[in-house]
This record gives C-alpha cells, structure tokens and sequence, in this order.
C-alpha cells in the first residue's frame, strides 16, 4: 500500500461564527493518484473538506479545529496554505474570483514566481501546462476577453503549472456550458492518468464525472456518509440519499434492475445485455420554428425580426423570433456566447435591439444570473416583504442579512424582488441552478409551474438539460445568435449530442427523465 | 464606452518594446506636458502621445482619453479665472463676495488655457501608457524592488474594470426591482460586494503561495531592435525637455501681461517631440515580423 497522500482521523471544524460544525469527526485517506468526487447536496461540507485540505482552513477562514488532517504528512493545523501550495492545486467554484493578474501568461506564472523559481523555469513550465491543457493559443491573450470555459482552463493552469501531487476542484464546472463542463472533466481524467495527478472534485452533478471515478465520498451534514468506489454510492445512494443518485441511477432504481450504472456507456451495456430497448417513439428532428396558428390570445411576448449588432464586433442576436404565449414555460438553451442572456436582457428592455421590435404584453419580471445582486438591504424582509418571504420559503429567515442566505436561499429571495409582488405577463430568469443540488431544483421547477399556472409566460436560460426536462413544455436552442430549434424538450433534447439528457442518451431519446424511462423499461420487462 | 483605455496586445512596435522602454516614452511625454506651459509645446506633446497611439494601432483608444482630457482641460481653465484675479486686463468686473473681488482678467483665462492644456497633455501621456504598456510585466518590473506593493497594485489595475462591472450590473439588478432602491442602498450593497471578492482573490493568492512569495530573480533579456528603438526616443524626449527646460526655451509670464517666447527653439523642440516619439513606432523599421524568404 502506497502512503495515503492526505488522511483525517475525526477532524472536525466550525467556523468562527458558526453554531454548528461544518465538518464532524471525518475519517479518511486519499491515495496518490487516486480520483476521487465528493458528493453532498449544498451544506453538507464539501467546500470545508477541499478548503481544509489546501489549509485555508483553518488559517484563512479562522474557526475551532479538531482531529488530525495531514497532506504529505503535513498537519494542516500547523501548515498554512502557502506550504501546502507545493503539494496542492485548487481551482474554485467561480474562475472569475480567482484570477489574480491581468495577462493569462502572467496568470499562470504566479504561483512559480512567488516561489522564487527562475526565468526560464518559469517560461518553460508554463509553456508545458498551457499545452497539456490546450491554452496555448491563450497566452498572450487579456483574462477579461476569456469566455468562462477559457477561464477555467486558466485558472487549472494556473493551479497545475508546479505540478502538485493533489488537484483540489470545487464544482469547477458549475459555471460552463455542457460541452465546457464535460472537457473539463475529461482534461481532469487525462491528467489524472497520465500525470498520476490526485484530483478531488466536489461536484453537485455527480454524473458529469462518476465514469473517470475511482472513489465517491458522500457528505451529509458534514460528516462522512458513504465512502467507496462509485457503484457503491450509487447503490447506498439509491437507498439513503435520493437527492444525490444520477439520473442513470435513479432509471435503474425505479426500474428495478441492478447495479446502478455508472456512466452512460455502462446503462447502455445493460440495458442491450438485458434485451432491454425502450420501445418509445425516435425522437423527430426539431423545427427550426414553431408555427403558430392564426388568432388566438395576443403573445406574453415576442420577439420580431430582433438583431443587436455591436459597434465595434459581431453581430450578438441575428433576426431572432420568439413568441411565448401566457402559460408556456420555456427552456432556452445553448452553450455560453450563444446571446441567452442578452435575449433576456433585451426583452425584460435593459438593451434595445438596433433592428427589429419587441411586444409585451404587460410587465416582464428578469431575474439576472447573481442573485446577489438584488438584495441591497440589511435584513431579508426590507428585500421582499412578509408575502415575498412566505413564498420564498424564508419567513423563518426575516431577520438574516441576505449576505448570510445560503446560495438557493439567496436565489429564491432574488426570485420573489424581481417579481416584486407578482401581475407580470413574462418571468424571465438567467441560469438560476447554478450550483443548485437536485432539491432546491425541484422546488425552483415547482415554483416556475406556479408562475405558469398563473398565467405567466416563464422562459429560463439554463445549461441544465434535466432541468430543462423537468419544468419546460418547450425548449429554445441558440447558437450564435440564432434560433437553432424550437421544440418539445422530447424533440430537442431526445436527440442531441451535448443538449441532451443523460437517460435520453442510455436510451436513444426514448425518454428524458427517469420516471418516464423507468415506465418504458418496466413495460419492457413485462413484455 | 470605455473612457480609460484598457491594455489589449497589438501588433506594434510599442506594444512589442519591452515594458520599462515603452512606460519609459510615456513617461518621458509626460514629464515634457509636466515641465512646460508653453502651448506649442504642450499641444506637441498631445500630438506626439496621439500619433504614438495611432501608429501603435491604439488611435480609438487615445480618441476615447482625449474625451477625458478634454472636459478636465475645461475645467482647469474656467477655475483658474475665478480663483486668479491677476493680470492687466480686465475683462469682467466681479463684486464684492467672501471679503474679495471676484474680477476676470484676460491674462487669468489665459493662463488656465495653458494650465488646461499642460493637464490635457500628461492625461494624453498617461492614456498612452495605459493602453500599450502591459500592466503585467510594468509591474513586474517593481517586484523586485517591492514584489507585495506590486502585486497589490497589480490586483488594483485588475480588480477596478471587474468591480466597476460588479457595479453596472448590481445597477442593472435595480432596474430589475418593482421599485427601485436608493443609489446608497445600492453604493452599500456593491461595496460590500466588492469586499466579498477581494476575500476570494485574497483566498487564492493564499493558495498560490503569496504568504511564503520571495522577490523573483533577475530576468535577463536580450534587447530587441522594438526595445531599443523605444527606450532611445524615451531618453530623447527626457532629455531634449529637461535640457531645453534648463536653458530657458518655452518660457512663459502670465501675468501682469501674458508673454511668451515663440522662436526657432519653440518650433524646434515641438517638431522634436513629435518626432522623437514617433520615429520608432513608424516607417520600415517598426514592422514586426521577418523578412520574407
């Protein structure tokens, strides 16, 4: 057996201003160039656990530390995080936050130069990261023009160009697009095999990463639930912690077959092994546009002919036509740069299109991407009223200040300011999951029902293609500024490469999600 | 609009001079806006920082300063009136108020022309800088003597264009709101954002080693022919202001009456400004690239 790289034995930490500990009495080892996920809906520790190995806890965010937690037979009580920066790398939930210098060569240099290595050792290893990773072409490029993809691609550069023996991610692909998000795991399991780098990504959407795996290590309420290679997970997932099962699992599960798989190639292999092949209907290649019949009740809004050209660069919308009619909830999907946001943007009339005109039928309610950045007071009820709190579920939360708000917290309250009270023809929300676990999902798709059923037309910008299923009558693709499809989310999402679900891959788009999956399978099985 | 350049990598000489020669040349037209009020000379130099700008393939960058230059310009020459009374020339006469007279004399309007202008030529300077000197390797340049005052100044220069984003789009957010906030309630909430990311970038300065940062060694690096050219228009410029500053050329008396010296040492140095800064940024030997096989 190979020296564990980093192992607790019942660490526990609170942080300073904490009632609770954010981490109870955790038992672990990581092995060197292991790959390992950690599991846990939000506030279970994840974020703790990876801040605690980098030593940022407790040096930097300060609180009561007990228990032993070593990396490379360091305690990470008595070394900070500048030592242990030699062994580990970390990358963050938001590339945004952890970029430091203007210049991506400069970026990625930084961590070198702080340790005083020379000139040439310096261009040389960044010369070596950047090709690795592939951002060569990103050098001498400004870290303000990157897309978010580009950035975290750096911003791992940055945290790799010393070669360290643990890679430490939290939710790094939160903020990407699918295709962005499943490079970047793929690039982690190449480093991870080829590099024998340990990595140890938190990541709320476990399937992304479950097949480069070789170990899931549950959170629940801080302390260490389930601990082995990913079949197990999935297995004891299915059992205990419904919120945390893929989809995949979840299809089985509800199927009654066993063991859960744990990548979309295993499903598919024991599904074709068990003679069993959904009988749906192939999924019909989506329309470009939807025709609508003549008459009928004047649209919650539409887009005509809509461009916006830039002054200075490419065309961002080009002749988009979009009509939502009251009631219809829509998904509007497409990786990032596609102009999702600046569709929103300008039919909520924050921007005005240089062509083209745009038709509300009443007020438009635009929820932005940082919820954050509408909450303004001291205390949550001067946000949204009593009313506003009861159906943000918050009323127990009156007096916090929303900066103390957890992240779905501070997303619902977000919701119910920007819908300031309700009577809005359109709701409009911009990527509201990101980093959501599966339950604050739900209860979000639950309430953009609600709106719905009020008679609202809702369409939600999100990456999210289970998401997507879950909630929407119909989804929208952009690409480059375009309408690319429009259809039923069974049209759009059943036979795509990248927007599509996982169970509508395991299953040749017979089905989206899993409920629906395991009715096709059970039907199979009886037959 | 963008109204302070930021820096973008082009393809000029400027930009591929070594950072410490191409600050050097902005730095050297500033000195020489800064040292003279004479307003042939000053206009040379907001014609020399304009044209340097222009040939280095940041002319609608430069245009944008000239918009910020302008209105301080402004300001500068309606202020110097009001404060100064000085001068042999009435042109308005003001009352009584504050227990002094408030009177304008054409020498005062003169001179806050001139002051207006000096201003208008180290804001051309300082645009310049701004927009073709990487602020990475300008501030690399100092580690060594200061690498953590360095790096804070580095994380500024990033952080400013970030936080006045953060700000655009908390007033964006705002706008969202069925009733708007109070524009301190908002002014609060984005500085409390601001200090929200400064603690994240301060996290992964932290595990990137700043705590235990040693200044970097000396880089060696050959001159290029880019590096060069600069750095000897830079010393150009310095010297030719400082010298022809020592020996009396531009010189100017505001008041009582506005003098001033207008020669062949005036002319000499205004072309010689111009010139001398945008001698290496123009003509065959500012083309990057190699010859053709």
């Amino acid at each position: 057996m190979p020296e564990p790289l980093a192992c607790a034995e019942r660490f526990s930490f609170r942080y300073a201003e904490a009632a609770e500990p954010s981490l109870r009495e955790v038992d672990l080892s990581l092995e060197p160039g292991s790959f390992t996920v950690l599991a846990g809906v939000s506030g279970s520790g994840k974020s703790t656990l990876l801040r605690a190995l980098c030593g940022l806890v407790p040096h930097f965010h300060g609180g009561e530390a007990s228990g032993v937690l070593e990396v490379a037979g360091m305690s990470v009580r008595d070394h900070g995080p500048a030592e242990l920066s030699r062994l580990c790398g970390v990358v963050m939930q938001d590339p945004e936050r952890q970029v430091v210098l203007g210049g991506v060569r400069a970026e990625i240099s930084l961590p070198l130069e702080h340790r005083g290595e020379s000139p040439g050792a310096v261009a040389r290893a960044v010369e070596e990261v950047a090709l690795a990773l592939g951002v060569e072409r990103l050098l001498d490029r400004r870290t303000d023009t990157l897309s978010g993809g580009e950035l975290q691609r750096v911003a791992l550069a940055a945290a790799l160009v010393h070669r360290p023996a643990l890679l430490l991610l939290d939710e790094p692909a939160s903020q990407l697009d699918p295709v962005a998000g499943d490079e970047l795991v793929w690039l982690l399991r190449r480093l991870n095999e080829d590099w024998g780098t340990a990595v140890v990504i938190a990541e709320h959407r476990t399937e992304r990463c479950l097949a480069a795996a070789d170990r899931v290590i549950a959170l629940e309420d801080g302390a260490v639930a389930c601990d082995g290679p990913p079949q197990r997970f999935l297995s004891w997932a299915a059992e205990s912690a419904e919120a945390l099962a893929t989809p995949l699992a979840r299809l089985f599960e509800l199927s009654g077959l066993r063991p859960p798989p744990v990548s979309v190639k295993h499903a598919r292999e024991a599904l074709r092994g068990g003679d069993l092949s959904p009988g749906g209907p192939r999924p019909q290649p989506p329309r470009l546009a939807r025709r609508r019949p003549r008459g009928g009740p004047p649209p919650a809004l539409a887009l005509r002919d809509v461009w916006l050209e830039l002054e200075d660069g490419p065309a961002v919308l080009r002749g988009i036509d979009l009509r939502l009619d009251p009631g219809e909830r829509v998904a509007l999907m497409g990786r990032n740069g596609a102009g999702k946001s600046t569709l929103l943007r300008m039919a909520k009339g924050l921007v005005e299109p240089s062509r083209g005109r745009i038709e509300r039928a009443g007020d438009v309610a635009l929820l932005l991407q940082t919820p954050g950045d509408y909450l303004v007071h001291e205390r949550a009820r001067e946000e949204a009223g009593e009313r506003g709190l009861e159906l943000a579920g918050l009323a127990h939360r009156a007096e916090a200040n929303p900066r103390d708000l957890s992240g779905g917290e501070r997303q619902r309250l977000a919701l119910e300011v920007a819908l300031g009270g309700g009577g809005h023809s359109a709701v409009l929300l911009d990527e509201p999951t990101r980093g959501m676990d599966r339950p604050h999902k739900d209860a979000l798709a639950a309430r953009v029902r609600a709106l719905a059923g009020a008679g609202a037309a809702v369409a939600v910008a999100t990456h999210d293609t289970e998401f997507a299923a879950t909630f929407a009558d119909r989804v929208v693709l952009l690409g480059q500024g375009e309408v690319i499809a429009d259809g039923s989310p069974e049209e759009v999402l059943g036979g795509g490469w990248h927007f599509s679900t996982e169970v509508a891959r395991a299953t040749d788009g017979a089905a989206l999600l899993a409920g629906e999956g395991a009715a096709l399978l059970r039907a199979e099985l009886v037959r | 609009m963008r109204v302070i350049p930021v820096y973008r990598p082009r393809p000029s000489a400027l930009h591929a001079a070594r950072a410490g020669a191409a600050a050097g040349l902005c730095a050297a037209l500033a000195l020489a806006g800064a040292l003279f009020e004479h307003p042939l000379i000053t206009a040379a130099v907001i014609v020399a920082a304009y044209a340097a700008g222009a040939a280095a393939q940041v002319g609608r960058e430069m245009s944008r300063v000239a918009l910020l230059a302008l209105p301080l310009a402004a300001l500068v020459a309606v202020i110097n009136p009001l404060v100064y009374s000085e001068g042999e020339t009435l042109l308005v006469r003001g009352g009584e108020f504050l227990g002094r007279r408030w009177d304008v004399t054409l020498e005062a309007v003169a001179a806050g022309g001139l002051a207006g202008l000096r201003v208008a030529a180290v804001v051309m300077a300082l645009g310049l800088l701004s927009a073709a000197v990487d602020p990475d390797a300008l501030l690399r340049l100092f580690r060594r003597v200061s690498y953590r005052s360095a790096l804070s100044a580095a994380l500024a220069v990033r952080l400013v264009p970030v936080l006045a984003r953060d700000a655009g789009r908390m007033g964006e957010a705002a706008r969202c709101r069925a009733e708007a906030p109070e524009r301190l309630l908002v002014a609060r909430a984005a500085l409390s954002g601001a200090l929200d990311r400064a603690v994240d970038v301060a996290a992964a300065l932290e595990v990137r080693g700043y705590a235990t940062a040693t200044p970097p060694p000396r880089a060696r690096r050959l001159w290029s022919r880019h590096d060069l050219a600069v750095g000897a228009a830079a010393l150009a410029v310095a010297a030719g202001a400082i010298a022809a500053r020592a020996v009396g050329v531009g010189s100017v008396e505001a008041y009582p009456t506005l003098e001033l010296a207008l020669g062949p040492a005036e002319l000499l140095l205004a072309c010689g400004l111009v010139v001398a800064a945008t001698a290496p940024l123009a003509g065959r030997s500012a083309r990057l690239g190699v010859a053709r096989a």
